[in-house]
């Protein structure tokens, strides 16, 4: 059976307690914590005398006597309370497992294609291997993606861009190569080392190069004759400013002209 | 077929030619057994930490060499383990933070493993022990490629400033049997890097980032000294880039990866000989066709009328009709050509337009005939002899009754269009053609070979012609016969029927037939003072071969109409200006 100690100093609080749920509980703790924080100076008999003693100090009166009945009931109080917050708590968190798993199964849902499709790949993948393997099959476009990636890819797949249409895969009846998308990555990265490495070993950094303009240069200056260094123009520089004067100039020359005939004329 | 290795740097083929390597990107070496109809893999050998980038196989097929970055591994072929790893210098007699890439390897048959690499080193390493014997420096900059000749006595190295050496195996003293390898010549005739260099009996042959190809006989090997033995230094192609609509006034440029259809300017102003008239329109791109994919463009052609363009890739074939509405022009692709009009190596019009002719690399002759908007395939000439003929120039007769092929060995072939049947053949010659042409009413075949010798040929009487028999026996002028580049394009004068045109890359020439032939001691390039002397002189001085060299270098030259002439220049310092960077060298005084 269980004393319970007498806690004149939370006396008033614990009628509150009653109505909060979760609190009592947290305030045995604290009041554990309370009493363990407290400088050890003696025994653990010193707290309950200190507690006494405060009690004495505020009230003179003897402590409160609490029958068994009360203290059993609240005791069983307690642990209801204490039972109902750790069932609400498991409900809670099954909730949200459930819930999270309905989340990740539409997301996987979603990624997957849709449902005709992947019929039409398992059913025509089986007959074309059948009836063969080796010979070559065009893009099947139903993914944006996809069709950027196999670009490089598929021998067929070069045209002239100028003024052809883009021959639409709709139909289904057209045959089709399935790529992962991992092994494009391996062999873009691989293809980006590769050009990366020439690139650098021969034009990087370390290699004694000089540009096209100082060369041009020198061989302009070692020439029987010397001439001026090569300087290279740029054709697209104001742009806009040319295509003004050429218009002011259009125009003014036809003003003058519509003047001297004017001129003339009369 | 994918290897899966990653992109391949590095292949070569066995001395006995049943194997192929294949050095890729991951470190793999890969060996594949070649069949007569495909390549299979066979196995991989001992993988190795970077990418190789050379390979060489050992004469006797037993080892094989593998350059990779800092360090050269020996390989044997049948367990496929490496048996040597050789360490490579970063630098010469240093060190260096720059990795050394062994550009290339050679195996020779006594076990020397010859290597070059990207800190100017040229080494000599014994395979069957594994160590350094010899190291070379030759240059401040990368050693790019090498090539050995057959008798294993001599190799050549080309550099990334341009300069190629060669190195002979020389005996120590002059009557000792020891023998050393020993840097001989340099040659300094590129600009830019050395990329490849080739070591045929006689000559050296290099190429690289400045687009020469330089031949250059060596003098020792060489039995006769005459022109044959100079430097060659082959800078144009020597085939037919431009084709030209006459009616239209349009040129279509063939790019390595696209075309460009122009529309040439006019103007209205007149002037006297030698005046730059000022344009009043001016020259117009009209369109620009580009490939996907990596193959080149081998050819490409745009019909008389300029309402057809054709091109071929290696694996497709296209074609284009154009439609003109007053300023505007629309392009439609015609679907579905047929396969074998694949990798055609030359493309042909008839003169109406109607007909396109297409000769494919497996020797035979493809004749469509061209609608509104669609084609049919008409007829299919196949290859007379056993061998496939690889190049080939085709020439048809303005009046559409006559078609010129011509491969390499055998002579210039005849078909008749209206039977669809052959109806001679030109003797054959030792030397390949390089343009062909038919005279528009007397129906001549104008042949001219890469020798520099022009022959004329008539078709319907199946003979060669008087004034061919006559220069024959003359004899050309031996300033034309020293001429270094062929002639690629033969025109005529519709109304003028003794002018043939010819040009080549850096002059172009009228032939009058009707004039006296040169002999070797007049002046065969006419000078320009002539123009002012007297009547008498300039009579008696007149030769049949009128020559002018103010364009160059010309890629292209035709005749409009009768009073026009086209020609198209590319200068060389354009292509010098989109060249990359070349390596740094100080110059005296600069």
């Amino acid at each position: 059976m269980v004393q319970l100690r007498p806690r004149a100093s939370c006396t008033p609080a614990e009628a509150d307690a009653m109505v909060d749920e979760g609190q009592p509980a947290s305030e045995e703790v604290a009041e554990h914590g309370l009493l363990l924080g407290q400088p050890s100076s003696g025994a653990a008999a010193e707290p309950l005398e200190e507690d006494e003693e405060g009690d004495d100090e505020s009230d003179d009166e003897a402590p409160e006597e609490l029958t068994f009945a009360s203290a059993q009931a609240e005791a069983r109080e307690e642990e209801r309370r204490v039972r109902e917050t750790a069932r609400r708590d498991k409900i809670l968190l099954k909730e949200k497992r459930k819930r999270r798993e309905e989340l990740f199964i539409e997301q996987k849902k979603r990624k997957l294609l849709p449902d005709a499709v992947l019929e039409k790949l398992t059913t025509t993948s089986q007959t074309n291997i059948k009836k063969s393997p080796g010979k070559l099959k065009e893009e099947f476009d139903f993914s944006v993606d996809l069709q950027k990636k196999h670009e490089g890819h598929d021998k067929g797949s070069d045209s002239k861009k100028a003024g052809t249409q883009k021959v639409q895969p709709g139909s289904q009846n057209k045959s089709y190569v399935a790529l992962r998308l991992k092994d494009q990555d391996l062999r873009d990265a691989r293809q980006q080392a590769a050009k990366a490495f020439i690139q650098n070993s021969l034009y990087g950094p370390g290699t004694n190069r000089m540009t096209v303009n100082k060369f041009l240069s020198l061989a302009n200056k070692r020439l029987p004759v010397k001439r001026a260094a090569a300087q290279f123009l740029n054709n697209t520089w104001g742009a806009q400013k040319k295509q003004n004067a050429k218009r002011f100039k259009r125009r003014w020359m036809f003003r003058k002209m519509k003047a001297s005939g004017r001129v003339n004329g009369s | 077929m994918d290897a899966f290795g990653g992109p391949i740097w590095s292949m070569t083929a066995s001395p006995s030619g049943s194997q192929l390597l294949i050095g890729c990107e991951d470190g793999s070496v890969k060996l594949f057994q070649i069949t007569s109809d495909k390549i299979q893999f066979e196995r991989n050998f001992d993988r190795q930490k970077s990418r190789i980038l050379s390979l060489s196989w050992h004469p006797s097929g037993t080892h094989i060499a593998a350059g990779s970055i800092d360090y050269i591994s020996v390989f044997d072929v049948k367990s496929g383990s490496a048996t040597h790893k050789m360490i490579v210098d970063r630098r010469y007699m240093g060190v260096s933070k720059r990795k050394c890439i062994i550009w290339g390897v050679t195996f020779l048959s006594d076990g020397t493993v010859i290597s070059v690499d990207s800190a100017g080193k040229v080494q000599f390493w014994d395979s069957a022990t594994g160590t350094l014997v010899k190291s070379h420096l030759i240059a401040n900059a990368d050693v790019q490629s090498i090539a050995v000749s057959d008798q294993e006595d001599s190799f050549v190295v080309g550099t990334a400033e341009g300069t190629v050496f060669h190195f002979q195996l020389v005996s120590v003293t002059s009557n000792s049997n020891e023998k050393q390898w020993v840097r001989t010549k340099p040659f300094q005739h590129h600009t830019h890097d050395v990329r490849a260099v080739a070591h045929s009996p006689t000559a050296l042959i290099s190429g690289g980032t400045d687009t020469h190809l330089v031949i250059r006989p060596l003098m020792e090997k060489v039995e006769v000294k005459n022109y044959d033995a100079a430097l060659r230094k082959i800078t144009f192609p020597h085939r037919r880039l431009i084709s030209c609509s006459k009616k239209r006034h349009l040129l279509l440029f063939q790019f390595a990866h696209h075309l460009e259809l122009w529309r040439l300017g006019s103007t209205v102003a007149t002037g006297k000989n030698g005046d730059i008239l000022p344009l009043s329109k001016n020259a117009d791109h009209l369109l620009q066709l580009k490939t996907k994919g990596p193959e080149n463009i081998i050819c490409s052609s745009i019909s008389p009328c300029g309402s057809w363009i054709a091109c071929s890739t290696a694996s497709r074939f296209f074609l284009y009709r154009l439609s003109y509405e007053r300023d505007s022009i629309s392009l439609q692709r015609v679907p579905k050509m047929p396969a074998f009009l694949r990798s055609a190596l030359q493309i042909l019009f008839s003169e109406d337009s109607t007909k396109l002719f297409v000769a494919s690399n497996q020797g035979s002759l493809h004749i469509i005939q061209l609608s509104e908007g669609c084609f049919k395939h008409l007829h299919t000439f196949q290859p007379q002899s056993e061998t496939v003929e690889a190049m080939c120039l085709l020439a048809v007769s303005p009046d559409g009754n006559w078609l010129a092929a011509s491969g390499t060995s055998a002579g210039v072939r005849i078909y008749g269009l209206k039977e669809l049947k052959p109806h001679c053949t030109v003797p054959a010659y030792n030397f390949p053609v390089t343009a062909l042409g038919i005279a528009p009413n007397t129906n001549n075949l104008v042949i001219a070979h890469s020798d520099q010798q022009v022959f004329e040929y008539s078709i319907p009487d199946k003979q060669y012609t008087e004034w061919s028999r006559a220069i024959q026996k003359q004899g050309f002028h031996h300033l034309w016969l020293q001429r270094d580049t062929p002639i690629t394009h033969i025109s005529f004068h519709p109304k003028r029927p003794m002018h043939i045109l010819l040009h080549d890359a850096y002059m172009f020439c009228i032939i009058d037939k009707s004039l006296p032939l040169p002999n070797d001691k007049t002046l065969l390039y006419n000078p320009l003072s002539l123009t002012n002397e007297s009547d008498v002189i300039r009579r008696r001085t007149a030769h049949a071969f009128k020559i002018s060299k103010k364009y160059k270098p010309l890629l292209f030259m035709e005749l409009l109409d009768e009073r026009t002439l086209v020609a198209v220049e590319r200068p060389l310092d354009d292509i010098i200006a989109q060249l990359p960077p070349p390596i740094k060298k100080k110059k005296f005084g600069t």
